[in-house]
């Protein structure tokens, strides 16, 4: 499918997520874009990448298939930064919370570092 | 590991489920045979299996209706494959899964497939382990099916069924014992009868034309339950697969080199191969021999039966302590934990329970990173804490220098004893032995206390030159062709002479004085 490529803002971003809309948060990304997640499984030393939009891309639509609610919050942004916290919600009551940390380069994400911890 | 189980509702029917792992990607394991949800974290393959997969995905895995946890059905009218796959689609729906990567383990594998061909909008990828379709059953003939329901009928609940999934581990008694139990949690006989039967009539042959997620199918070389010809055949009839053997001769998923397994299933799903230093681990090792008492002869019938008794031991004294033990040759086990404490405290226990039989334990402990790709653990941390055992004498826990450092605040007490050197390390390992009497110890090191050896009987001098050289009162009276009450009675009076409190003491004082000029 091909991505119409959008620049990424706070309330655009905010849409993305909270919709489940993984074509639109792939289109944020710069094609050589890098994705850090730290959590439990993956420690600050050895963080999980993803490289390249296409592979953020899959990672999103994975994320957006989950029937689950997403909520973006305090969203903060200045020259070539931005940074937003997420609340999310499974059906079965099990919740995460992200903080999410970006440069951004020509109004694309270049990279991002995404914090979670969930209940266990 | 504490991991809730929660329930989904499908039609009537309540199926328990748990969910573990952070992942992007959902990998629903659907079991074979039977299961326990909680049963299962019991056996420290599965754990380590299910501990592997979750660490690349989210887990979700569940009890199939009329087993485990989940609500029991009838078992002279058990639902057909189809009714039994909706359970998939529920646990998908109460976990919030949109598309998951189905891991479909044995029977697992026919109901992973049925699902992806009714919903394969949902079916991110297969994953299918140890499955043939139904030719190759029947090829097979019924007549397998009639021994195994036999075995069933007769010994259902004894982990007997194991002979016919894996014949290589029924001498295993403590996974023996795991598997009898999973069998009693999972279902009753009756319904391990019909759960048997109706998957010897499934026939999917049907729908592997219609499967389109891209499929890996895994096969143990040596399966003793499902041929691999069979495995390789499925392959060929599903456009989308690729087929891979893995070395083994057992058929449960989580059984043998789980790790291999997991391996090749993870990088199938992410596409990156697994980082290998995560199979290395911290563990701590303790390394126990039997041995002889100076001058007593065992037949080998008796010596026999002696490690047998001692491996029982070991076995359940490091259960009871949170550790496995991962290694058993001859006279020697080799147990792990998860702390330099624990493996201490666990060889004491061992040494204790063994206190008053002739034949006693000589130990060591180190601590170290360990791989765990191999059956047991293997490599340097293991040379040395079997080096260490083999330096220590009877009844004598002794543990490397950085075993004593990381103990510091447990209570246990240490004076070194040496050091050990290897060809593969710089410096030599020093080594310490654990201090057993502490409570009659002084806090501070004081030197041993002059002692006249003068007021001892010559009996009483030939006691506790034997004592010193580490001897029990039954090895001492064998040696002196005296009984262990006389015995007994020596030592307090050697005690009372020289005004010690403890055999240790004693023993120090003699050999300091027997060390002077």
């Amino acid at each position: 499918m091909q991505t119409r490529l959008q620049a990424v803002s706070g309330p655009a971003l905010k849409s993305a997520i909270e919709q489940r809309n993984g074509s639109a948060l792939a289109s944020f990304y710069a094609p050589d874009a890098i994705l850090r997640i730290m959590d439990r499984n993956n420690p600050p030393s050895r963080p999980r990448e993803i490289h390249g939009r296409a592979a953020i891309a899959a990672f999103w639509d994975d994320i957006c298939s989950r029937a689950m609610t997403h909520a973006v919050d305090t969203t903060l942004a200045d020259d070539g930064r931005m940074a937003f916290t997420q609340a999310c919600s499974y059906p079965d009551g099990t919740r995460v919370f992200c903080i999410s940390v970006m440069e951004t380069r020509e109004g694309q994400i270049s990279q991002q570092t995404i914090v979670q911890t969930w209940d266990e | 590991m504490h991991v809730r189980t929660r329930y989904a509702r499908s039609g009537d029917l309540r199926i328990a489920y748990q969910v573990v792992g952070h992942g992007s990607v959902d990998l629903v394991f659907v079991p074979g045979f039977i299961s326990n949800l909680e049963i299962n974290w019991e056996d420290p393959g599965y754990a380590r299996f299910l501990g592997r997969l979750s660490a690349f995905s989210r887990l979700i895995h569940f009890d199939k209706r009329g087993t485990g946890l989940s609500d029991r059905v009838d078992p002279g009218n058990l639902p057909d494959l189809r009714t039994r796959m909706k359970d998939i689609h529920a646990v998908m729906d109460a976990a919030g899964s949109g598309r998951a990567v189905l891991l479909g383990a044995s029977e697992g594998a026919a109901m992973s497939l049925l699902f992806c061909a009714a919903y394969p909008d949902r079916t991110r990828a297969l994953v299918l382990y140890g499955v043939s379709d139904s030719s190759h059953r029947q090829a097979a003939a019924s007549k397998a099916l009639d021994r195994f329901i036999n075995l069933i009928e007769e010994t259902w609940g004894t982990g007997r069924s194991l002979q016919t999934l894996a014949p290589g581990l029924v001498q295993d008694t403590q996974f023996c014992d795991w598997w009898g139990r999973l069998e009693r949690f999972s279902a009753s006989p009756s319904a391990a009868i019909a759960l048997a039967r109706m998957n010897a009539d499934i026939d999917i042959a049907g729908v592997l034309r219609e499967i389109r997620a891209p499929t890996l199918i895994l096969h143990r070389t040596d399966d003793p339950h499902v041929d691999l010809a069979a495995g390789r055949d499925l392959a060929r009839r599903i456009a989308s697969s690729s087929f891979v053997e893995l070395p083994g001769n057992t058929h449960p998923i989580w059984t043998g080199d789980v790790d291999r397994v997991a391996d090749v299933i993870e990088e199938f799903v992410t596409g990156i191969p697994p980082f290998q230093e995560r199979q290395r681990v911290l563990a701590t090792l303790l390394s126990t021999r039997l041995t002889r008492p100076p001058g007593y002869r065992f037949s080998d019938r008796r010596w026999s039966e002696a490690a047998t008794n001692l491996r029982e031991r070991l076995e359940a004294v490091a259960r009871s302590f949170g550790g496995t033990v991962v290694r058993w040759e001859g006279d020697r086990g080799l147990a792990r934990f998860d702390g330099p404490a624990k493996a201490i405290r666990c060889g004491l226990a061992v040494a204790e329970a063994c206190r008053g039989r002739l034949e006693r334990l000589a130990q060591g402990v180190h601590v170290g990173e360990v791989e765990l790709s191999q059956a047991s653990p293997h490599g340097t941390t293991v040379m040395i804490a079997t080096a260490i055992a083999d330096s220590a004498s009877a009844e004598q826990v002794r543990a490397s220098a950085v075993t004593a450092e990381l103990c510091a605040g447990s209570g246990l007490r240490f004076e070194p004893c040496g050091q050990i050197r290897f060809d593969f390390l710089d410096k030599p390992v020093a080594i310490a032995c654990v201090a057993t009497v502490q409570h009659l110890e002084s806090a501070r090191p004081v030197p041993p206390a002059s002692i006249d050896l003068g007021c001892l009987s010559e009996r009483e001098r030939q006691v506790l030159e034997l004592l010193a050289g580490g001897l029990s009162n039954t090895e001492i009276a064998v040696q002196l062709q005296i009984s262990d009450h006389t015995i007994k009675r020596h030592v307090a009076n050697i005690l009372g002479k020289l005004d010690m409190s403890s055999r240790m003491g004693a023993a120090a004082a003699y050999l300091a004085s027997r060390g002077r000029p």
